[in-house]
């Protein structure tokens, strides 16, 4: 592994967390549905997926939610479990739609969100025990997209100007 | 973003829509919330009285609000203060979500209830 | 092209993967059933509900219980005969001149319980009261009127000492007018609990008109029962969760009349032979059903402050909440650990 991979990767998981925690002081629409969250640290993981691949993304994205947790909410928490499971999730299907290559890097990073979603309110239905909580999913994902297009379009940008140099 | 992109978007956006509409036209007023401190139920209470009541959470004291059917956290000791900022919710598809507390509000039409006595 | 098949094949198996997730906890809440017979006996609707995955033995169960309520609702039946037992109504109107009637073991152990309750409640609790009920039960009826303190007195006697049991499950044949309404639900709804848990089938539900008796939750939970508004309005005021326990209540909105304006129902007090009316209803969470029953009667004849004073002294681990005349909420102490 090249010293200048080993330097951006690095800096790439600072980032991450510094965007993680920072997003979690901006609220969204006043907190009136939980678990809503921009997901800034989706660009991050999406620029080490177009350029590095899947392996040092998902590298990435679990030292990203341990640290965060490790700072924010302790580590195992019930928090560090949302975040993991979605984390995880997102990537993977980040990384399958980006293989069936019909997807620009706006669509990828959609599915990214909306699989982000997706996983953390499963992990509440069970962790949390709250069934409920599918009832906000519909909203979630209609959020997903904005946030998507957003993180997409700013990973795209990223991706082509770090691919020149 | 090319037209697969937006297929999906356009997906998304209805399969949502369709949800949540369906989601309304289901749900109802409820009668009775359910309080959890770490998944297990510590209070029940009657939605139809206005009262403020207390739990214990994570973080320590847990203040709670029924107003006109409506029911809120009104204190909480937590980072962000998301479940105190969540507000009122009154439908059985709602929940409220303390996270830091380890506190979970349910609300439930009240037809659950094992027995009636009187 | 075969690259993008597997991918799209690797979809669907992690959507499988979670929806199967998803169908599993269901599964694994729904893998206990619920079995549930209806009856009517001892003037009340019962119905009990059992969760187990043993579809025989709950069933078993059931009819014995049906059999279990007939059998004391036969024996405590004032107004009917039945063949092959001497039941209340025979003890009350014994005309043979036999010193002694041999009775059910069953009914001897319940009259027995039913003077050891006079004793525990200094007379409140009173199973002679027969007389006196059956005069209430005749102006209930009509809505004609009041009767008098000298009409109720008149109407025969209410000494416990009349009902004098002996050895061998006999009785003297002394004309006693027993009437076991005060106790005789919540006793059997106790036996029925223990025979349930006898039989292993611990998670259950009995709900007999004023009373609910639960067991373990089938699902890793509590029961969560309703406190009946006892005003026009209707509707529950309040709800308390437990297990294994049992709430009783006790009101003056069930079987009542009003005359001149006055609320007369069909809880009576042995001292003064009227209804009384301190509040509107009371209800008691105990761990035995038999004693439920027996303290929402006994707190039902007492102020609120002296029914408070009472459990304190006699029965600490009870708790109760009363419903006042004025649409206001009293509980003990220890009451909102249930709420």
């Amino acid at each position: 592994m090249d010293i200048k991979k080993i330097v951006r990767l690095a800096m790439f998981l600072s980032l991450a967390i510094v965007l993680s925690i920072l997003e979690s002081f901006i609220p969204i629409f006043n907190g009136m549905i939980p678990g809503l969250k921009l997901g800034l640290a989706n660009i991050v993981i999406l620029v080490i997926l177009y350029l590095y691949g899947f392996k040092d993304a998902i590298y990435i994205s679990i030292l990203r939610v341990i640290m965060v947790g490790m700072l924010r909410t302790g580590l195992f928490s019930i928090t560090f479990f949302f975040s993991f499971s979605g984390a995880i999730l997102s990537i993977i299907m980040m990384t399958i739609f980006k293989k069936i290559s019909l997807f620009s890097v706006v669509g990828v990073s959609i599915i990214g969100s909306i699989f982000h979603s997706i996983g953390q309110v499963i992990i509440a239905i069970f962790l949390l025990n709250t069934p409920n909580m599918i009832y906000y999913l519909p909203y979630l994902l209609l959020f997903a997209i904005p946030s998507g297009i957003i993180t997409g379009l700013i990973s795209k940008e990223l991706i082509n100007r770090m691919k020149d140099s | 973003m090319n037209k697969n992109d937006l297929k999906i978007i356009f997906f998304i956006i209805i399969t949502a829509i369709m949800s949540i509409v369906l989601i309304n036209l289901n749900d109802e007023t409820g009668q009775i919330a359910h309080i959890y401190y770490m998944n297990k139920e510590v209070k029940t209470i009657d939605l139809s009285i206005n009262n403020t009541y207390t739990v214990l959470g994570y973080n320590g004291e847990v203040k709670i609000e029924v107003k006109d059917r409506k029911i809120r956290v009104i204190e909480e000791n937590s980072p962000l203060h998301l479940c105190s900022k969540q507000g009122y919710i009154f439908k059985s598809t709602e929940t409220i979500i303390c996270l830091p507390n380890k506190i979970v509000i349910k609300i439930t039409d009240g037809n659950e209830l094992d027995g009636v006595v009187g | 092209m075969k690259d993008k098949i597997g991918y799209i094949i690797g979809t669907l198996l992690l959507v499988a993967f979670f929806v199967w997730m998803a169908l599993d906890y269901n599964q694994r809440i729904n893998s206990i059933q619920e079995f549930s017979k209806n009856m009517f006996y001892m003037d009340t609707y019962i119905s009990v509900k059992i969760y187990t995955k043993d579809k025989v033995k709950a069933k078993e169960a059931l009819d014995s219980i049906d059999k279990i309520y007939e059998t004391y609702n036969n024996l405590t039946d004032r107004y009917n005969s039945y063949d092959g037992t001497n039941n209340i109504y025979k003890i009350n109107n014994n005309t043979l001149t036999d010193e002694k009637l041999t009775i059910d073991e069953k009914l001897y152990d319940l009259i027995f319980y039913g003077i050891d309750m006079y004793e525990e409640t200094n007379g409140l609790i009173n199973i002679n009261l027969g007389h006196v009920i059956d005069v209430w039960k005749s102006y209930r009826e009509s809505e004609s009127g009041v009767p008098t303190y000298e009409e109720l007195k008149n109407s025969g006697s209410i000494d416990i000492n009349d009902i004098q049991l002996l050895d061998n499950n006999q009785i003297l044949n002394n004309h006693p007018c027993i009437d076991l309404g005060s106790i005789a639900k919540g006793y059997t709804n106790q036996i029925v609990a223990d025979y349930l848990k006898s039989i292993g089938l611990n998670s259950f539900l009995i709900n007999a008109g004023g009373s609910v008796v639960v067991g373990e939750h089938y699902a890793n939970d509590t029961y969560k029962i309703g406190i009946e508004t006892p005003t026009s309005e209707g509707g529950v005021y309040d709800v308390v969760s437990f297990n294994n326990k049992s709430l009783t209540t006790s009101g003056n909105y069930q079987r009542y009349y009003i005359y001149d304006k006055v609320l007369y129902h069909h809880i009576i007090d042995p001292n003064t032979l009227f209804p009384p009316n301190y509040f509107r209803s009371v209800s008691v969470i105990t761990n035995n059903a038999a004693l439920g029953d027996m303290l929402s009667t006994t707190l039902f004849l007492m102020t609120i402050e002296d029914g408070k004073t009472y459990l304190k002294e006699n029965y600490p681990d009870v708790e109760a909440v009363w419903y006042t005349n004025d649409d206001e909420i009293e509980r003990t102490e220890g009451f909102s650990n249930y709420e």
